[in-house]
This record gives structure tokens, C-alpha cells and sequence, in this order.
């Protein structure tokens, strides 16, 4: 990388730097930090956190350094519309798990993963498919944040990429590792407060050092006909339908997410989950907005490298003072998620294998607390190490977006429907997860016959994607026709089309298949759950604290 | 018009910003209040 196009600190400014914000937050968990914690408190923070605590929570673990580069980059490439394919979609995302959230804290009240509700649903093997495919998702996403620090500091510092990554292994782990749930959800506060005040500081910086709103008109000419139309079918098709389908997966899949809605108070979830999705639409599409300067300026990133963009944009047009700034937002979007991260892992470990599977809900509260700890250590390693090494994790990280696509409707279906049985919930992730891979690493040759099925698959994922959406806010009967009549719609559209878009084709796939197989084993079974026997069976884990309103 | 329009695309997202910047820090006083008044932790 050229580094001589980016501003450049000096070692000790970001070293202070770094040391100010890992210090300050240290600081900061100080203030609840107590000599013996409980593993409740540890997990959902006994499930009462406020709704401005929640909101901001919430939001700061949605936005991760991904989510500028992202956005800059989805505006660079696809102009005008670009950052609203980016940004829009992950933020109604946080909108659609509400009402699925809420049916999940009225059947486990006390939960604290996900894990533990399908658990007493289904039992372990159910149970342990969604806890690991959560540890691998929360391992990769520790790696891009420490690799997006370690980028960072080497482009913008004389430091290596190897330091800045340690730094920041070591700073999250660092305050995080106490007090656990309830020392990210403050420090969380504390982050999004200070990357709201910087992106509404940066944005309109940026635009009138470029020499304001004449200057964008006028750059308008640069761009492409499909890029000025705010309905560009080429932003819809290659950035803004897959990403909605991938964060989907992500906003289910996910125990960051099922971390917060379990430890918000019931009565908050609503406010909660509605600010935190037009907090993170404003943040990440706003700064999606400096990729779409970048393309109307006619700037190339360095190296071709869109993750150069907005370094390269804050470098070029603004004083060191708001490149400082900036530096502060990138590392407090990261150290967010990461806290989470390893709040979330240490929670899955601690409740879903040692609570459930190992101590029969019978674990030593002591023990508990000191594994989840243990997994907080192990698991910064492997991300600082992953990290280091850049290696290589798309197969990786194909294979928990397929996964989580896979798990959306068994797992929605299994707390609505009560004929939904293990056998139905393995069968159906497993063959969409199979049907994925088939689809998406083209094992079959896809044409004629085997072309066209797989397409009106994906259209019934089209339909289960939407039927879902319809259902949470609508009702059954709501979703069953917008389901099937999207899955008709789609089919229709796409059959000889869907084929050259493969990560999209595959992706509905995962839906599809595992909503067909579910349904069909399931119908096979005449059994009846009784969904009381969630409440029973997931319980809080320090007997001396009260349980929840729930 | 087109040169405002643009204007307004880049900078509502800002604006939206700030104010949720403003809800959520006013709910956390209140939050910070309410736990302080209750007498228990506020995480």
C-alpha cells in the first residue's frame, strides 16, 4: 500500500490515542465492576437494562468497521442508490427480528441464549448446530475487527498491522473480560455516543472540504446512468438482495443480537429495537455517503483497494484533528462488535454447553463464570492469531452465512408451530446447508432442468424471506399469502435468469430447501409441543436473584 | 434543484443521526436516574 497518500501519525499520537480510548474504557467498566459477579448479571445483566442503554447497545454492536467500508464502497460502486442497499437493508433487519424477538422472550423469559429456548425445544442436537455455528460467526467476525484494526494502525501509523491488531485483542479482552455482558453494554453506550458525535461531524465536513453541494452536481456527470438512478436494477440485483438475505440470516442467527433482546426489559423492546434500526440506517448509509463523494469527485481508491476509501477521503480533505476522529470511530466500531463477540461466546459456552449439556441445568455458578472467562481468552487468541496471519476464512465464512440462512425458518417455525420436531429442525438445516454448497460452489452443472429447479428453489426462499417478514408484523394468514404469492412472483422472474447470479441463487436456497424439509417432516409427525415446558426448563442460573417480569 | 436535492441526500443521514444521538442520551439519564431512585445497578 502507498502510505505516503494517507496522513501519518506519529507512533507515540497513536499510541496515545489507542491508550486513550482503551484506557478510558477500562475506566469506565470500573464503575459497575464488582468482586464476585453473577453469572446472570455476567450474560443479560439479569435482564433489565433500560431502553437508552439497550438502543445504543444495540446499534453499536449492529455497526462494525465492515459496515463503513461497506457502505463507502456499495456507494462508490453503485452510486446514488449504493449506500441505501448497504445500509437500509441491515438496518430493517434489526426491525424484522422485533416481533420474533418478543415471541422468544415471552417463551423463555429467563434465557439467555437462543441455545438454551431451542433446547428446551428440541434438545442438544438442535441446540448445539445453532450455539456453533454462532461460535464460528462471532471467531470471524472477532478476525475482521482485529484485522480492520491492524489496517488501521499500519496505514495510518509507522506501527505494523500485527501491533495494531494485538492492541486491540488485548484492549477489548482487557475491559470485557470481568464484567462480561454488562461491561459491553456500557462501554457500548459510551462507543456509539462518540461514533455518532464523529460521523456527524465527518459527513458534512467531508462534503463542503470538497467544495459543497455545487461540487457533487457537478460530479454528477462522472457517473454511469445505472449509477444516477436511485432504482438501479445493478445495485438491486448484485448488492442490495443479497445483503438483505445474508443480514437476515445474520439478525436470527446471531447471539449478539439474541444477547440484547434477552437482557432489554420486556416493556423496552419496542423503543429499543426501533431506534437502534434508524440509528444504525443513519449512521452506516451516512457514511456510505463519502464513497458516493469519492465516485463524484472521480477519486480512485490506492492500490484499487475500496477499503482505501474513506482513509483516503478523510486523509485528502481534512485536517488532522478529524483524521484523530475518524481513527477513534473505526477503532470504536470495532471494539464494540468484538466486545460482543466475546460476551456472546462466553454466554453460548457458558449456558448452551456447560449449563445445559454438561451440568444438566445444574452447573456451579463459580465454575460457570470462570469458563465463560476462559472462552473470553481462548477465543481473543484465536482471533488475534487469525488475524495475524490474514488467513484466508471465505470458505469460512461462506459456510456460516449458509448455516444461518439455513436456521432462519426451522428456528422461527419451532417457536410458533408447535408440530416442528428435532428430527424436522436437523433435517431441514442440514439439507439447505447441502443444497447451498451444491448451488453455490456449482457442483452440478447449472443448466436446463437442474438450472430451472434450482431457481423456483430460490423463489420459494424469495417467498419464505418475505412470507417471514409479513408474518412477524402481520399475522399467519398475512404471511402465508404474501408468501406464496412473492414465491409465484419470484418463480416467475426468476427461472432462466437466477442462474447467473450465483451467491444470490444460493443463498435463497438455504431458505428454501430447509423451509420444504421442515415443513414436510414435520407434517410427518403427529406430535404436539406444549410450549410451557420452554419456561420450565430454561431457568436463571443464580438462584438468589429474582427471576424476570416476564 | 439538483444541486440541493444532492445536498439534502448527503446530509439528512447526519441529521437523522443527531437526533437519535439526542434520544438515546436522554433515555440514558433517565435510565441512570431510574436505577439510581430504584437503588439498583443500571447494568
Amino acid at each position: 500500500m502507498n502510505e505516503e497518500n494517507f496522513y501519518q501519525f506519529s507512533t507515540l499520537t497513536v499510541l496515545a490515542l489507542l491508550a486513550a480510548f482503551y484506557g478510558g474504557t477500562y475506566l469506565l467498566t470500573l464503575l459497575i465492576k464488582k468482586k464476585k459477579e453473577n453469572t446472570d448479571a455476567f450474560m443479560v445483566s439479569n435482564h433489565q437494562i433500560g431502553f437508552g442503554l439497550g438502543a445504543a447497545s444495540m446499534t453499536a454492536t449492529w455497526i462494525w468497521a465492515a459496515s463503513f467500508y461497506g457502505a463507502a464502497t456499495s456507494g462508490y460502486t453503485y452510486g446514488i442508490s449504493g449506500p441505501l442497499h448497504y445500509g437500509l437493508w441491515g438496518a430493517l433487519m434489526i426491525l424484522f427480528i422485533y416481533p420474533f424477538g418478543r415471541r422468544f422472550r415471552k417463551l423463555a423469559p429467563n434465557a439467555h441464549t437462543l441455545g438454551e429456548l431451542i433446547h428446551a425445544r428440541h434438545g442438544s442436537s438442535s441446540q448445539l448446530i445453532l450455539a456453533s455455528s454462532n461460535i464460528l460467526g462471532s471467531i470471524i467476525s472477532l478476525m475482521v475487527n482485529f484485522t480492520a484494526s491492524g489496517a488501521l494502525v499500519s496505514v495510518l501509523s509507522p506501527l505494523s498491522f500485527q501491533a495494531g491488531v494485538v492492541i486491540a485483542g488485548v484492549g477489548v479482552l482487557g475491559y470485557t473480560l470481568w464484567s462480561g455482558f454488562r461491561a459491553s453494554v456500557l462501554t457500548d453506550f459510551a462507543q456509539l455516543m462518540a461514533m455518532m458525535a464523529v460521523a456527524i461531524l465527518i459527513i458534512p465536513a467531508v462534503m463542503f472540504a470538497l467544495g459543497g453541494p455545487q461540487t457533487l452536481s457537478d460530479g454528477m456527470s462522472l457517473l454511469t446512468p445505472e449509477q444516477a438512478n436511485l432504482f438501479s436494477m445493478d445495485a438491486i440485483l448484485n448488492q442490495g438482495a443479497p445483503f438483505f438475505v445474508a443480514v437476515l440470516a445474520y439478525a436470527i442467527g446471531n447471539q449478539t443480537i439474541s444477547q440484547r433482546l434477552f437482557a432489554v426489559r420486556e416493556d423496552h423492546i419496542k423503543p429499543t429495537f426501533i431506534t437502534a434500526t434508524i440509528g444504525y440506517g443513519a449512521i452506516v448509509i451516512g457514511l456510505g455517503m463519502i464513497g458516493l463523494m469519492a465516485l463524484m469527485t472521480g477519486m480512485e481508491p490506492i492500490d484499487g483497494d475500496m477499503n482505501n476509501l474513506i482513509p483516503q477521503m478523510v486523509s485528502m480533505y481534512l485536517s488532522p484533528v478529524f483524521i484523530g476522529l475518524f481513527f477513534i470511530l473505526v477503532i470504536g466500531s470495532l471494539s464494540s462488535t468484538a466486545d460482543s463477540d466475546l460476551s456472546a461466546m462466553s454466554a453460548i459456552v457458558m449456558a448452551d454447553v456447560y449449563g445445559k449439556n454438561i451440568a444438566k441445568n445444574k452447573p456451579n455458578p463459580t465454575k460457570m463464570l470462570f469458563i465463560g472467562r476462559l472462552t473470553m481468552v481462548i477465543a481473543t487468541l484465536i482471533g488475534v492469531i487469525l488475524a495475524s496471519f490474514s488467513m484466508d476464512i471465505l470458505i469460512m465464512l461462506v459456510f456460516v452465512g449458509a448455516l444461518w440462512g439455513a436456521i432462519v425458518f426451522p428456528v422461527i417455525a419451532s417457536c410458533f408451530w408447535d408440530r416442528v420436531t428435532n428430527t424436522a429442525f436437523t433435517s431441514a438445516v442440514l439439507a439447505g446447508l447441502v443444497m447451498f454448497c451444491v448451488a453455490r460452489f456449482e457442483l452440478l452443472p447449472m443448466v436446463g432442468v437442474i438450472a430451472g429447479l434450482f431457481e423456483l428453489l430460490a423463489a420459494v426462499g424469495g417467498g419464505v424471506v418475505l412470507g417471514l417478514m409479513a408474518f412477524g408484523f402481520g399475522g399467519r394468514r398475512v404471511g402465508l399469502i404474501v408468501g406464496a404469492l412473492s414465491a409465484i412472483v419470484l418463480a416467475y422472474f426468476f427461472i432462466g435468469f437466477l442462474q447467473d447470479y450465483t451467491v444470490l441463487m444460493a443463498s435463497l436456497m438455504a431458505y428454501g430447501v430447509s423451509t420444504i424439509v421442515c415443513i414436510g417432516v414435520s407434517l410427518m409427525s403427529s406430535n404436539k409441543f406444549d410450549f410451557t415446558q420452554i419456561n420450565q426448563k430454561v431457568i436463571n442460573y443464580d438462584p438468589a436473584k429474582p427471576a424476570t417480569q416476564g | 434543484m439538483q444541486t440541493f436535492i444532492l445536498a439534502l441526500y448527503v446530509l439528512i443521514w447526519p441529521l437523522i443521526s443527531l437526533a437519535i444521538f439526542a434520544i438515546i442520551g436522554i433515555a440514558t439519564v433517565k435510565d441512570i436516574r431510574i436505577a439510581r431512585r430504584s437503588k439498583r445497578e443500571l447494568v
